[in-house]
């Protein structure tokens, strides 16, 4: 199992323990990662500029092709931008030819085989929960998890192939495999609100709250996510609150379920 | 030039540096970056700077910075790892040039005083002159050489003065290497030379003895001078030599590049006698340094002095975070500390996007220097400024990755300067799209953005294309499902059309009415619409579309202001 690590933007810059836990938790799994010279997957562009949004995310995807690997990412985001240039690229001709002949002037050429994975899928798919039950040593029990999906990952289904649109279950799986509880909350699948905090912050505080409101309401001790914006927008809507829901990122969940130290997983300690 | 008119130049050259450094410096106390800064007056950040230099100074963090100040700014090793033949470059000017201003252009000053017996035209500093010499070409070349190279991966900003110093150091190492041939080959020079440790005293006889000797032995370029002297009388020439001039001239060959030149200028240099072309190269030579001296503090050569003191900036600002009188005069620092290297460019997430756009501006280091023209130029100027629509885009597409941050080797903090920009265009009326949109109703902009010629299906195929909005049904599921729909407050939010009416308006042909409505600006992209949808319809990528080109769109809209 051997990937090109895709990192994204954000991980980096805000939330480098995300990045630290999940090198840590894949390498102890035995899933091996390689660094590319990748750049922005697009994101910053997705809603002015389709062709410049599409091409940042092929000239990626292209690197990876040379290399001959798929993507892994844990970012959600870059997960469905990823995924959705490479379906705008086999539907449009027109579009498939000016991107081509874009990377052409870069040295590139148009991916053909790579696939796009997310942390998640990879761990559930491709080491399975088998595997990872087995690497549990310190099963977090009674510990009652609300999994949080992410839009970018889960919708629209026909692009994403993440799992069933309506009814998941990937991630409660995973978050049993810890050893933990999954609890059941309504609003699982909605919108973290992240994506519209820069146009209408009070609009999306308001879809922020309603989520960490069922969370709690359903009894869930922390909040689980496996994406850079979600778990940063639950943050930083609880900032300054005396009790807020603690919000884990899933590496860190089951790396400590691992047995791995926690200063190994971006945690204090 | 008397020796006398000499000193008068150089005092007026230092006069002159002194008042630039003076201007240049005052900048860091008197550029407002972010509004945030323009709150501050002056004298705040005069004594911000003069406390924070006072504690600085006293503080144990010192070792420290200065450790970080040979790595980071005079071995350059983020350079190194990056680029190494630029690298190599930047050290031997810096080496080179160094060397050759405490040696030989401070000779008087220091040479002379530490070393005994001192002369330019003696080894080992006559070997030594064309080192450095030899060392700073080599590196003007490599350093020309590589940013040509970078320059392919992404334009590197450049500012007026950058090409100062570099053209002024090309000037005045190829006069100085000129002049140095023309003296070695010149029988005037030799005439001079002749006159003054003689003076009457040398009889004809041993005069074309040493002429013969310095011929043979020095390639000056007489032109009655035999090619193959009598061996008697170029011994008695040697002697004469050996007892006259030996103590103060060393063979020229040891000038190991000037002395070949000499020899490819060969008989030319008896007509250049005639014009005086020593005399002018020399001046050309001065000329040159004493102009670099005066403009030094707007030339590439003044981040000798900021670099230092950005690091030391950095390294007060990491045990204590800094006042905001601190961070304003920070930013205008940086703006000068910036060597225009270009590897915040090379490495910035965004420079793809930007190449792929054909805009400059979202790379860091063209940012760098638009956020300075910005504090400049002041807000009135920016009513209509189809320039800083792109400059706002540079802005506001960067993905904040920190990686320039990251990697300048200055250590200049880009972030905190990228957020006061984006602060500063907002405030002058070039905000975000998203935020710009929400200054009028749908309406309106359906009236401000008519659609361009040619737009059709290569830039929007979903919106232009019936198949894809047709089967719509009107059932409304995808509002129901929207939580944006739901959590919609009412009039204070702004958002004004559903997912389902937006679908309406594309079946009756009213695309334009729904171009800056809130609904599509304030869509978060969450796609329950699209999933849940019966009919298949891709409302959300619809969303994305129509966005995009409103956003094509308002980049034809010239006049920012609210209608009255
Ligand atoms: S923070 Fe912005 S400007 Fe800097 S490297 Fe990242 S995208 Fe480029
Ligand atoms: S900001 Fe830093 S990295 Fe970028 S060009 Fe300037 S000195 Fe170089
Ligand atoms: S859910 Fe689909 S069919 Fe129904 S109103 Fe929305 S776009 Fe039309
Ligand atoms: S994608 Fe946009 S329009 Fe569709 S349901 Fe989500 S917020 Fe509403």
């Amino acid at each position: 199992m051997k990937y090109a690590m895709f990192v994204g933007c954000t991980i980096p810059a805000r939330l480098p323990a995300y990045e630290t836990s999940t090198r840590a938790v894949l390498a102890r799994l035995g899933v091996e990662l390689v660094d590319l010279p990748f750049a922005c997957c697009g994101n910053t562009v997705r809603g002015l500029d389709q062709d410049a949004y599409v091409f940042a995310s092929a000239r990626n995807l292209a690197l990876a092709d040379r290399a001959g690997l798929d993507v892994l990412t844990p970012c959600k985001c870059c997960f469905g931008n990823l995924r959705h240039a490479l379906r705008f690229l086999s539907q449009d001709a027109g579009l498939r030819a000016r991107i081509g002949r874009a990377l052409e002037s870069e040295g590139l050429a148009l991916p053909e085989k790579v696939q796009v994975h997310h942390l998640l899928s990879v761990l559930f798919h491709e080491v399975g929960v088998q595997a990872i039950a087995a690497a549990v040593t310190a099963p977090r029990t009674g510990l009652k998890v609300a999994a949080h999906y992410g839009c970018h990952a889960l919708r629209p289904s026909k692009v994403t192939q993440f799992d069933n649109p309506l009814a998941p279950t990937l991630f409660e799986t995973l978050v049993r495999a810890t050893g933990a509880t999954a609890v059941d909350w309504p609003r699982r699948l909605d919108c973290c609100g992240d994506p519209l905090h820069d146009a209408n912050p009070p609009l999306a505080g308001r879809l922020t709250q309603a989520k960490l409101d069922d969370a709690r309401q359903n009894g869930a001790d922390v909040l689980a996510t496996a994406c850079p914006y979600c778990q940063l927008r639950f943050a930083d809507a609880q900032a300054g609150r005396t009790d807020p829901l603690p919000t884990i990122l899933f590496p860190q969940l089951l790396g400590l379920a691992m047995g791995l130290h926690p200063g190994r997983l971006g945690l204090p300690g | 030039m008397s020796a006398s008119s000499f000193r008068i130049a150089v005092y007026i050259a230092l006069g002159l540096c002194a008042l630039g450094l003076l201007w240049r410096l005052s900048a860091w106390l008197r550029v407002r970056i972010g509004p945030d800064a323009r709150a501050i007056p002056f004298h705040r950040r005069l004594a911000s700077a003069l406390h924070g230099a006072f504690s600085f100074a006293f503080s144990r963090r010192l070792p420290g910075v200065l450790k970080a100040f040979l790595l980071d700014v005079l071995l350059q090793r983020r350079l190194f790892a990056e680029a190494k033949v630029r690298w190599l470059g930047h050290l031997l000017i810096l080496l080179g040039f160094t060397a050759l201003l405490l040696m030989h252009a401070l000779a008087a000053l220091l040479t002379q005083k530490l070393f005994k017996g001192y002369q330019p035209t003696l080894d080992p500093y006559l070997f030594l002159r064309n080192v450095f010499g030899a060392m700073a070409v080599a590196g003007i070349v490599l350093v020309i050489a590589g940013r040509r190279r970078a320059q392919r991966v992404a334009p590197t900003a450049h500012r007026l003065g950058d090409r100062v110093f570099v053209a002024l150091l090309s000037i005045v190492m190829v006069s100085g290497f000129l002049l140095e041939a023309q003296k070695i080959a010149s029988p005037a020079a030799f005439q001079r030379m002749v006159d003054e440790y003689f003076g009457e005293d040398i009889s004809p006889e041993d005069l074309s003895a040493l002429k013969a000797a310095w011929a043979v032995d020095y390639g000056v370029a007489f032109e009655d001078a035999a090619a193959d002297p009598d061996p008697a009388l170029l011994e008695t020439g040697r002697e004469l030599h050996k007892d006259a001039c030996a103590s103060c001239h060393s063979l020229p060959t040891s000038a190991f590049v000037s002395y070949p030149v000499s020899r490819v200028m060969g008989p030319a240099v008896r007509p250049l006698d005639d014009v005086d072309a020593a005399k002018w190269l020399w001046y050309l030579h001065v000329f040159a340094c004493l102009l670099g001296l005066a403009v030094l503090p707007f030339t590439r050569l003044f981040h000798a002095i900021s670099d230092p003191v950005s690091l030391l900036v950095n390294g007060a600002a990491s045990s204590r975070p800094l006042s905001d009188a601190g961070r304003a005069s920070r930013r205008a620092l940086a703006i000068d500390a910036c060597v225009r290297c270009g590897l915040c460019d090379t490495r910035c997430s965004v420079a793809p996007i930007a190449r792929f756009m054909n805009n400059a501006s979202l790379l860091p280091s063209h940012k760098l220097l638009s956020t300075f023209r910005f504090a400049r130029e002041g807000r009135g100027r920016l009513r209509d400024g189809a320039r800083y629509d792109r400059i706002a885009e540079g802005a506001f597409l960067c993905s904040s990755c920190g990686r320039c941050t990251e990697r300048c080797p200055v250590g200049l903090g880009l972030d905190d300067l990228w957020t006061a920009q984006r602060d500063d265009l907002a405030a002058a009326g070039h905000p975000a799209a998203a935020k710009w949109v929400q200054s009028r109703t749908a309406s309106e902009w359906a009236d401000l953005l008519p659609a361009p010629p040619g737009e059709g299906p290569a830039v929007a195929p979903l919106s232009s294309d019936r198949r894809t909005f047709s089967p719509c049904v009107q059932c409304q599921t995808c509002t129901n499902v929207c939580p944006v729909v739901a959590h919609t407050a009412g009039a204070g939010d702004g958002v004004d059309l559903t997912p389902q009416k937006v679908m309406n308006l594309l079946r009756l042909g009213m695309v334009d009415l729904a171009l800056g409505s809130r609904m599509v600006w304030d869509c978060a992209t969450c796609y329950q619409c699209q999933e849940h949808c019966p009919e298949g319809i891709r409302v959300t990528d619809v969303m994305l579309e129509l966005r995009q080109s409103a956003y094509r769109r308002l980049a034809t809209v010239r006049d920012r202001r609210r209608p009255e």
